[in-house]
Formats: C-alpha cells, structure tokens, sequence
C-alpha cells in the first residue's frame, strides 16, 4: 500500500473537511442549512487551529 | 381510516439494535438497511477516507490487548471502525512509524475514523428507533 506524508495543514485541513461533511449531516435536514453548517465548522476548525497555533507561537517566546 | 399498504411498499421490520450492530461492523450498512442510500454511501466514504489515511500515514493501531489506560481507549476508538480494523492487520505499509508528525496523525485519523463510525451507527439506531415507534 502506497504511504503518504502529508503536512500539518494539509492533515487539519483533511482532517476539518470530512469531519464539517459527517457533522452537517448528522446535524442539519435541508440541504441549505448543511452547506451553511459545514462551511462554517470548516473555517472554525482551521480558523481555531492557525490562532491557536500563533498564540503557541506568541507564548514560547 | 388507514389501509394497508401492499408489501412491496411497507418499511422492512428492522430491529434497531440490529441496525446498530451492522452500521458499527461494516461502515454504511446501518443506514443501507433503512434503505437511506445517500447517507450510507457517504457516511462509508468518509470512514474509509479517514481510517485510509490513518494507515497511509502509517499510524498505531492499538491491539486489543493494550493494558494502559490510554492504551486502552485508542484500541475502543480503533475497533470502532468494524471490519476495518480486522482488515488493517493485512495491509503491508511498513508498520508505524510515530518517530515523524505524520505518522502520529495517521494514528488520530484512525482513532477518529472508528469514533465517527460510532456517531453514524448511532444515527442509524436513531433512524430506527424512531420509525419503530
């Protein structure tokens, strides 16, 4: 089986697009309210993700 | 007045515990016996992206004999996969290799991969339940 290695943004934003996907679907019933639902967790996760990660950056120095 | 419908149309007599049962062994089959097509085949794609990547990253798989806590917990959420943590043991990526970042996201892909799968199988005893009622 062929490996992969991938980056850390690209495994979060892997990571972030199927998780906003399942739980849109699980979450929301029209197809509307889904896409709205997915987009916004999607840019939550890597938005969280890039201010958490400058605020580690911030704090180690 | 309600008549009945003919039995080609009727909802199949599905127990939920046995739709829970299926849904958590093979990713999809839960929502596939409610007949509910679409989310069965994505909620299978999501599954198998997530725990394929997990093993393309050559990740750890927790065997079912971790004794540690933590240990412990990584092998409940990797058996929440199913079938597919019977079927990790036979694909030949080298093994794990935790030593570089990607490897350590393998292992949380996998992990997630089972506990997403648990969420869906849930959803699929819900769907069941509900039109049991």
């Amino acid at each position: 089986m062929p490996t992969l290695n991938l980056t850390h943004f690209q495994s979060m934003t892997l990571f972030a697009l199927v998780i906003s996907v399942a739980f849109a679907l699980l979450n929301k019933r029209t197809l509307k309210e889904r896409l709205w639902y997915g987009l916004t967790t999607f840019l939550a996760f890597l938005g969280v993700a890039v201010a958490v990660g400058w605020l580690m950056y911030f704090l180690a120095r | 007045m309600s008549e009945a419908l003919p039995t080609s149309e009727r909802e199949p007599e599905i127990l939920p515990f046995g739709v829970l049962l299926a849904g958590w062994v093979v990713p999809g089959l839960g929502h596939l016996l409610l007949r509910r097509w679409g989310r069965a085949l994505v909620f299978a794609l999501l599954v198998l992206i997530l725990a394929g990547t997990g093993v393309a990253l050559r990740g750890h798989i927790f065997p079912a004999s971790a004794r540690a806590p933590f240990d412990f917990l990584g092998f409940l959420a990797d058996a929440g996969t199913g079938v597919l943590y019977l079927l990790v043991d036979r694909v030949d990526n080298g093994g794990p290799d935790t030593s570089r970042a990607a490897g350590d996201y393998g292992t949380r892909f996998f992990a997630t991969a089972g506990v997403l799968n648990l969420l869906c199988a849930l959803d699929a005893f819900e769907i069941a339940r509900r039109r049991k009622t």
